[in-house]
């Protein structure tokens, strides 16, 4: 399969004062078309930085990151913006749905935003809303839902424009077991169903357990990268 | 319209997420829109006032002289009856009303006192379509006919020279030959409610004055109403290319206070404005400011799906729009019902004596002018959206990684 993601080297480091806090140190990653890969390590280990760079909302210090076959680095802000909308779906920790909005308001957002028809996008709002098995909450604001039926919104809402990967940082990271367990196994059938690439940030072992691939950071370096129990680097 | 039709209703539910905080804001528009309005309404219905009184005594929209006379106002300066050109304009469509007068200074004699006035020889009927001064008869009546040798002069007048309603008066003035004239008139009214003019003018018929003062038909004065489309300086154009011999001027240059008072008065507004809108800028930055903070999160939120900055601001923006509009609207409906009350006329009561020593009415008649309003309205709305710019721009900045992180 080929590579959605490609990084090369990639560099973060954060200043702080006078000092010099390096988050990520020469990462090399590939991810293929239609993963469903975890990224796991402890606390400061640099997830939360890869995920970001690869989403285009910061620029690596050094190294380079094509998604899609487009290098980030060559992309000013406004094109990095539409390159978000356009081919990457984000899911967060929490409080990532518009509270003014409806369910099917915020999964419509992004859909609006690209200009899609009105029709279309009620429909497929819809569509994805069944998928996550919230039909019939259509209408309920986020302040109206529980924390899983909020994240399974987020999901829909990832999925609606049909990106060409999910980048999800801790999704699980405030539900409880039922509801991060049936997340996860949303996710994963999501995946295999659609074949939309998942990269998932996350230090939760029943995530990394439904993992096809399971790539490991420590101080901001890869230092284990599994798939099906064959390690592909270290 | 695409990104409209997302950012309108995201920005009308966003204002009622802080209903409080929303209420405090249009508050402080709709009172701040309310005072410049209130401000705007009263001192206009002053200066209004202080040119009617001005121009609803004597003087008219506009005066026609024989060259000279307002610098030796004497019975030697004046001018034929109108004819030809002039009379065409004055009965043409520029001019609504207008009213021949002779005038003179003279002097009043009763049985106990003698008083300077200015004797004005009036007929009657043009008088009334220029002058409010023949409805302000206290007592008596107003001159019938322009060769009625009666005189109406002004109560506090008559309380000077100690004389009443029904006497006979002694009027000397000098006559166009040279000669000093005497002639006994009796009062046939008392006129009052014109504090300005009560000691100064006494009136009698237009004809009976100018045989008074052997003046054959000439006259000293013609003073005009222009016609509401036409307006005083078009009027005097008009009247300027009729009679280009004569002195015609606008009251703009005939009452020089009462134009300079209507003058500043826009000043005085916009100053006012000024005031207002900085108290007002200073609510609405700091209010978006907090939104801006309150919701820093839901801004990266934005960003990192997608959202350009520039709808960032937008959004923002349209939120600010909305809000000052409502508060606009809110303040002006505030003004509307503040002037309702006062439709027949706000009696300033014990101040009224001091106004009218301002050469204004003791009753004014506040007016909320729609363009004024919406002059009004427009510009706040337009400032206040801008002032938004600075909180909508640092929504725009917030990092979506750091919102990212925080999440």
């Amino acid at each position: 399969m080929p590579a959605i993601i490609e990084c090369r080297g990639v560099t973060k480091i954060y200043r702080q004062g006078a000092v010099d806090v390096p988050a990520l140190r020469g990462v090399d990653l590939d991810i293929e078309t239609g993963d469903f890969a975890t990224l796991s390590g402890p606390s400061g280990s640099g997830k939360t930085t890869l995920l970001s760079l690869i989403g285009g909302l910061d620029r690596p210090t050094e190294g380079d990151i094509v998604l899609g076959g487009q290098a980030l680095g060559a992309l000013n802000n406004a094109q990095l913006a539409d390159l978000r909308l356009r081919k990457i779906g984000f899911v967060f920790q929490t409080y990532s749905l518009v509270p003014v909005l409806s369910a099917i308001e915020n999964v419509e957002f992004i859909l609006r935003l690209l200009g899609r028809p009105a029709a279309e996008r009620e429909a497929r709002a819809r569509e994805v809303l069944a998928d996550v098995g919230l039909s019939g909450l259509e209408q309920r604001r986020p302040a109206r839902l529980s924390g899983g039926q909020q994240q399974r919104v987020a999901v829909a809402r990832a999925l609606a424009p049909k990106p060409a990967i999910v980048l999800a940082d801790e999704p699980t990271a405030n539900l409880d077991s039922k509801n991060a367990e049936e997340l996860i196994e949303l996710m994963a059938r999501l995946n295999a169903a659609s074949g939309i690439t998942f990269l998932i940030a996350t230090h939760d072992a029943r995530v990394i357990a439904h993992s096809r691939r399971r790539i490991e950071m420590v101080d901001g370096k890869i230092v284990a990268d599994e798939r099906a129990g064959v390690t592909i680097a270290a | 319209m695409g990104s409209f039709g997302l950012l309108a209703p995201l920005a009308w539910r966003n204002l009622w997420r802080n209903p409080r905080r929303t209420w405090i804001t249009l508050a402080v528009v709709g009172v701040g829109v309310w005072s410049i309005l209130a401000f705007d309404v009263l001192l206009k219905a002053w200066v209004e006032s202080s040119r009617q009184e001005a121009l609803r005594l004597l003087t008219g929209e506009g005066q026609i002289h024989a060259q000279g006379y307002l610098d030796d106002p004497g019975v030697a300066q004046r001018m034929p009856a109108p004819s030809g050109p002039l009379l065409a304009a004055l009965n043409g469509p520029v001019v609504s009303a207008w009213a021949p007068r002779i005038r003179v200074t003279a002097i009043i004699q009763s049985e106990y006192r003698t008083r300077a006035v200015t004797l004005v020889g009036v007929s009657p009927a043009a008088e009334r379509k220029v002058s409010d001064l023949p409805g302000q008869i206290l007592a008596g009546r107003y001159l019938a006919s322009p060769d009625e040798p009666g005189l109406v002069i002004g109560k506090d007048l008559a309380e000077k020279l100690k004389t009443r309603l029904g006497k006979r008066v002694i009027v000397m003035a000098q006559a166009a030959d040279g000669h000093l004239g005497e002639i006994g008139l009796p009062i046939i009214g008392l006129f009052g409610n014109t504090k300005p003019a009560q000691d100064e003018f006494i009136f009698t018929g237009l004809g009976a004055a100018q045989r008074f003062l052997g003046a054959g038909t000439d006259l000293s004065e013609i003073s005009f109403d222009a016609a509401p489309d036409a307006g005083p300086n078009n009027a005097v154009a008009a009247l300027s290319r009729a009679a280009p011999r004569l002195d015609i001027q606008s009251w703009e240059t005939l009452e020089p206070l009462a134009f300079t008072v209507q003058s500043f008065s826009q000043t005085y507004v916009a100053v006012w404005l000024i005031v207002m809108f900085v108290l007002m800028a200073i609510g609405i930055v700091n209010t978006q400011l907090m939104a801006v903070f309150e919701r820093t999160r839901e801004f990266g939120l934005m960003q990192a799906l997608g959202m350009r900055p520039r709808l960032i601001v937008v959004q923002v923006v349209l939120e600010s729009a909305l809000l000052i509009a409502l508060g606009v609207g809110l303040g002006v409906g505030l003004m509307v019902l503040t002037v309702l009350p006062f439709a027949g006329g706000l009696d300033l009561g014990p101040l009224g004596e001091s106004m009218e020593n301002y050469g204004a009415s003791s009753i004014l008649y506040p007016k909320l002018d729609a363009h004024d309003a919406l002059t009004v309205g427009v510009v706040i709305w337009l400032l206040g959206v801008a002032v938004t710019v600075w909180p909508a721009r640092s929504a725009a900045r917030i990092n979506p990684v750091l919102a990212m992180a925080a999440l």
